[in-house]
């Protein structure tokens, strides 16, 4: 009987899930990332948090949201373009030895966002492939594409100087940035292949302080 | 750090006192190096009668050059015709020339009295409701209150005190936008005479002059200078100018250390391994852009808007 209850509520709550998240446009995808959950519900977001910014964005799973969408968990977030010949590879890596230095108790509370430079050549289908090109999971990983101005307006933020060079190629900062649950910046690590620990000691000291909320 | 970075800072001092100081003590340091002011000879003056006389016919060649009625620029802006930026400094794999379509351009810098309108309209950017997050506490920091410049920031003056942010939202609000740095450049080498200024002695004299000046604690009405040959004014002389892609300066290819700065070029002589070290006034621009951040509102910052030329095929009809 007890099991019966417990997963008719459990069946419930991913029905109600499922019908939040609505309609997706890539029928093959099966686990929305990030980005593409339900709506947390919002009052209006801090004075010094991203997720003032009004731009709407695409995902690589095709959906069209605001940065607001990822408000409620930590997010550590960079700056790269699929073409990128060098840097980017080493940021993604850096970002996913992030993921997996982080202590067991955090891992599930931290989300990885990655948005392009090359809003031209990174369309949401080019994103896909790179998802998988770099195995990066659906569960913590959101890939987004935007308007030109936008990606202007979001490296500004992040202190991310870019700048298209003669082959079509970036020149960028290289900046790996911690966001709190708010959109808050809370760490900034810059330059490449500087190891997870800095990081993952950024977003340990969230852990604590976010608790006892 | 350079000593161009440490006046711009959110906390720097009282908002009077910001960037010229600090470029009048570079420009005392560096005059050495450059090959500015009276030691360059002087053009004849057979020379400038010819100069304007180009000048005047690349203004018509612009008028002349099939450009129908329907994209004559809006009121309050000029066509700056096609032409091609050289980055003062670049990597190995930058663009060495940088093409730019002509594009419009606002004569005159946005005043305060321009902005009290985009301010009465849009509340969000009322200096006590601005977030954070795109202005710093110096934005409007002269102005009496949310709808008041004041006496210190007269209505025809230019506005400063204005994020990059606030800027961008006031020109898409005009359905205009900010320049790019390549298209500001552009329309700043142009001398009175010429479109090429680097090569007017004079006018790269008063550029000069203005760099060496401290600024006025209540600036000057727009429009006082005089026009360059495409017909904006105030581009030089009376504030610096945000850009809309001022954080693209300095970045080396697939930069691997820090951020990408070029450091070496901030210290003393790094206006020589610029591209032309005469116009030391392009390498103070280059400088001070690397060191803003967006949020930033400083005094003798402002900006003007620009906007693409009406494509042919989609003229709107001449307004009423």
């Amino acid at each position: 009987m007890k099991t019966c209850l417990a997963s008719s509520i459990a069946l419930g709550l991913g029905l109600v899930m499922v019908l939040r998240a609505g309609p997706v446009t890539t029928s093959v995808v099966t686990h929305l990332p990030p980005c593409c959950r339900a709506l947390p519900t919002t009052n209006e977001p801090s004075e010094r948090s991203l997720y003032l910014l009004e731009s709407t964005w695409t995902s690589d799973v095709g959906r069209k949201v605001k940065l607001g969408v990822l408000r409620g968990r930590r997010q550590v977030l960079a700056m790269v373009f699929t073409r990128c010949e060098f840097a980017c590879p080493i940021i993604v890596d850096d970002l996913q030895r992030i993921q997996r230095t982080l202590a067991p108790e955090l891992r599930d509370q931290v989300d990885f966002v990655l948005v392009s430079f090359d809003p031209e050549r990174d369309t949401p289908g080019v994103l896909r492939a790179y998802r998988q090109q770099m195995h990066l999971g659906e569960d913590h990983w959101t890939l987004l594409t935007g308007r030109p101005d936008d990606v202007r307006e979001l490296a500004v933020l992040l202190g991310v100087n870019y700048q298209r060079d003669a082959r079509g190629q970036f020149a960028h900062s290289n900046v790996i940035t911690v966001l709190n649950a708010e959109g808050e910046i809370i760490h900034r690590q810059v330059g490449l292949g500087r190891g997870p620990a800095e990081t993952v000691a950024a977003l340990t000291a969230t852990l604590p302080a976010e608790a006892k909320r | 750090m350079s000593p161009i970075r440490e006046p711009l800072g959110p906390t720097s001092g009282p908002p009077t006192q910001p960037l010229r100081p600090a470029v009048h003590r570079r420009i005392a340091d560096d005059r050495r190096v450059m090959a500015l002011g009276p030691s360059k000879p002087r053009l004849a003056r057979p020379m400038t009668v010819f100069l304007s006389i180009a000048c005047l016919m690349t203004f018509a060649k612009v008028l002349a050059s099939g450009v129908p009625e329907g994209t004559r620029p809006p009121v309050g802006m000029v066509t700056v015709p096609a032409g091609v930026y050289q980055p003062p400094f670049r990597s190995e794999t930058d663009a060495k020339q940088v093409p730019v379509k002509a594009f419009a351009l606002d004569r005159l810098p946005v005043t305060n009295g321009d902005f009290l309108g985009f301010v009465r309209a849009n509340p969000r950017w009322r200096r006590s409701q601005v977030k954070r997050l795109f202005a710093d506490v110096n934005y409007l920091a002269d102005w009496n209150g949310d709808l008041e410049p004041g006496a210190s920031s007269p209505v025809d003056s230019p506005v400063t005190q204005v994020s990059w942010f606030a800027a961008k939202a006031y020109a898409s609000w005009k359905g205009k936008r900010l320049p790019t740095t390549s298209e500001w450049e552009i329309a700043a080498a142009a001398s009175p005479t010429r479109p090429d200024g680097e090569n007017d002695a004079d006018f790269q004299r008063q550029i000069a002059a203005w760099h060496s000046a401290p600024s006025p604690g209540r600036l000057p009405a727009v429009g006082g200078g005089r026009a360059n040959c495409f017909g904006v004014l105030d581009l030089h002389g009376l504030v610096w100018e945000w850009v809309s892609d001022f954080n693209t300066a300095m970045v080396t290819g697939d930069a691997r250390g820090d951020a990408g700065l070029e450091r070496r070029l901030f210290c003393g002589s790094g206006s020589q391994t610029a591209k032309n070290p005469t116009d030391y006034a392009a390498f103070l621009r280059f400088g001070l852009r690397s060191s803003l951040q967006a949020s930033y509102a400083v005094h003798n910052l402002g900006f003007r808007c620009a906007q693409d030329l009406p494509e042919l095929s989609v003229l709107p009809p001449p307004a009423p």
